[in-house]
């Protein structure tokens, strides 16, 4: 349904162009739920920006297309996107305070969403937008309600909800819980896949917190300084890491179960994108870094069902 | 990471509260921030505050660091009250020796000075027998300490990445010889293959350095890697107490299994029986007795609506707030 091929988007800077995502392909199934996780500067966002085709300067999309149900968003203009927007793909901020109108009911924007996308009466809008709040669990009394009203829980929920007016194919979400609490994360994730098994639509999930979607999602992408790193069946990335950085991910976090172990997170910190280090990126953290790491860039290779970006998992150098 | 026995206890609150006065003149209502909270950290220990936003656990450092005044209720520092610390050679005893680190990094050191200059105002301000020479040499030797090279101190924060400013601002902490430093939230807004090289500091801070941490948090993993104690706070209450091992294996308060149920675990398989609890945490304003849990709790009794449960020992030095626990023999379980 969506497939992103070659995807390259630069930072025009005075200083020079920065290349924020750099050569980055998938595809996202009808009804399939991607993860992608990295750390902040990876280009994480950018990249969802980029498919959304929200971005704006100074970020241009260098290369690539974006397909979606057949048509590259790539070079349309805000007039053709606007017709899908919200339609058939819709974007869920990470901050729901800044993405709501504070001086607005919550009932007022959900009708702003609709008049943009159609004729409808003013007793049709009123009763999609009681049916979508009643979907996410909140009380439609609360299509009354101001932003401030309302707990950060739920408004993430309504903006949820708001994205869920036209049920549409793919669900973009840059980070949506990062601002909650454990169990309002919990709930708010499983509430998500719920509205996901019973509507059918793809979601794409961007986090910086691996352990969040380890249940929810069906494949995960692993990003690193703009780019690619791994990307695979989330449970065999969880169960066997490729890349060196992955690996470390999965070794940053404690666990509320099992032995207390000393852990050694990743040393160092992601490269300056103005600046990449050459060969693999990940060299100057990696605790496998050969020499021949400096040299060659390394390509995803794929290797068994899973894309790898790492010269000493193509070579078989680097055992599991 | 061991669980000695008693320490010598440093800070101890006892009955704290703190209420904010909220509304206009005509509807005027009070909210009860923290309410009767009472806790020790011992030498060289790391005790963990784990709650909700709104739970009160950054109201409680506030309190400590005093920045606000407590409502009613005391602190007492080294057995004295922190009230009787009036003096300004007092009281920049006490702001020396209980610093505190804050959450953002990237709001908490002035941009347009080098990074030494905070430490430097610190040695100047709490240790005015150094020399300018000496406050250089100091400053260099903590930066050693939290993992920074010296030259580091002549660049400019914005030169430094998210967890190179959070070691400086340990570093400030450390510079004033500190027996407790108060750490709200310091590695949550940080990358997290940064994270556990901040919380390995905080361990070596209390093994090498010997003062004690208050780590507040909302992430209990990371509280189970470096604290001794846990104290879990719902509602502006404590709601569970003890060893942290202990009270994260046997978690005896329903808030506690609701928190510990919902901590994403890839390790673990995904829970999906659990009950999805869609509650959320009170503002406590004019509270009427009771327990505050009571509506998300599933084992609620006609009891939790009428008396506040008050802590009580149910396992060794591990307590819990909650009248269902407190009478049955069994441990029950309301969230798995």
């Amino acid at each position: 349904m969506l497939e992103v091929s070659g995807l390259s988007v630069d930072y025009l800077l005075d200083r020079g162009n920065v290349r924020a995502v750099d050569d980055v392909s998938f595809t996202v199934g009808r009804g399939e739920f991607l993860g992608i996780v990295g750390e902040s500067g990876c280009g994480k966002s950018t990249l969802l920006f980029a498919v959304a085709q929200l971005l704006a300067p100074p970020a241009e999309v260098a290369a690539g297309t974006v397909t979606f149900d057949g048509v590259n968003l790539v070079g349309l203009t805000d007039k053709q996107l606007s017709v899908m927007r919200w339609r058939d793909m819709s974007v869920v901020m990470q901050s729901a305070m800044n993405a709501l109108n504070p001086v607005k009911t919550i009932g007022a924007q959900f009708k702003d969403a609709m008049r943009a996308h159609g004729k409808f009466t003013a007793e049709e809008i009123a009763v999609r937008s009681a049916d979508v709040l009643k979907m996410v669990g909140i009380d439609p009394v609360h299509l009354g309600s101001y932003p401030h009203q309302l707990s950060g829980g739920m408004r993430q929920r309504s903006m949820i909800a708001m994205a869920m007016l036209f049920t549409p194919d793919l669900v973009i979400m840059d980070e949506p819980t990062s601002a909650l609490d454990v169990v309002a994360q919990r709930s708010l994730m499983v509430q998500i896949k719920e509205l996901q098994l019973a509507f059918g639509f793809a979601v794409i999930f961007v986090t910086h917190d691996m352990s969040l979607i380890s249940h929810f999602s069906d494949r995960l992408m692993v990003m690193y300084a703009g780019q690619v790193d791994e990307l695979g069946a989330t449970k065999t990335v969880f169960d066997r890491p490729l890349h060196p950085y992955t690996q470390g991910l999965l070794e940053a976090f404690p666990s509320i179960r099992g032995p207390r172990v000393p852990l050694k997170g990743i040393p160092g910190n992601p490269p300056d994108l103005s600046r990449v280090p050459s060969g693999c990126r990940f060299r100057p953290r990696c605790p496998y870094a050969i020499d021949k790491c400096a040299e060659v860039a390394p390509d995803l290779y794929p290797l068994d069902g899973t894309l790898v970006r790492c010269l000493r998992r193509e070579d078989g150098s680097l055992a599991s | 990471m061991t669980d000695e026995l008693p320490r010598t206890e440093l800070l101890r609150t006892e009955s704290l509260s703190r209420h904010f006065k909220i509304g206009s003149a005509l509807s005027r209502r009070t909210l009860h921030a923290v309410d009767d909270v009472s806790f020790a950290i011992g030498e060289r220990e790391i005790v963990a505050l784990a709650g909700e936003s709104g739970s009160g656990k950054s109201t409680i450092a506030r309190v400590l660091a005093r920045i606000y005044k407590p409502t009613s209720g005391e602190v007492f520092f080294e057995g004295k009250p922190l009230s009787s610390m009036t003096s300004r050679q007092e009281r920049l005893r006490y702001s020396g020796l209980v610093p505190m680190v804050f959450q953002d990094p990237f709001s908490s050191i002035n941009p347009v000075f080098r990074v030494q200059h905070g430490v430097l105002r610190c040695l100047k301000l709490h240790r005015p027998s150094l020399s300018a020479a000496q406050r250089l040499e100091e400053a260099a030797r903590v930066f050693d300490i939290v993992g920074l090279s010296p030259d580091m101190l002549q660049r400019f924060p914005y030169e430094l990445s998210g967890g190179q400013r959070q070691r400086v601002g340990f570093a400030q902490a450390l510079a004033m010889r500190p027996r407790l430093i108060l750490a709200d939230e310091p590695v949550s807004m940080l990358d997290v293959s940064i994270r556990i090289g901040l919380l390995n500091l905080m361990a070596k801070l209390r093994g090498e350095q010997g003062v004690s941490i208050l780590y507040i948090t909302h992430d209990i993993a990371s509280a189970r890697y470096v604290a001794d104690r846990l104290i879990v706070m719902y509602a502006g209450q404590i709601a569970e107490t003890g060893p942290i091992e202990d009270v994260l294996t046997h978690p005896r308060h329903p808030y506690t299994q609701l928190l510990l149920s919902a901590v994403p675990d890839p390790r673990a398989p995904l829970s999906v029986a659990a009950e999805t609890d869609r509650g959320e945490p009170p503002r406590v304003i004019d509270p009427t007795p009771g327990c505050r849990f009571r509506w998300r709790c599933p084992l609620a009794i006609d009891r939790c609506a009428q008396v506040t449960p008050e802590l009580a020992e149910l396992r060794p030095a591990h307590s819990a707030a909650c009248h269902v626990a407190q009478t049955s023999s069994d441990e029950v379980k309301a969230f798995t």
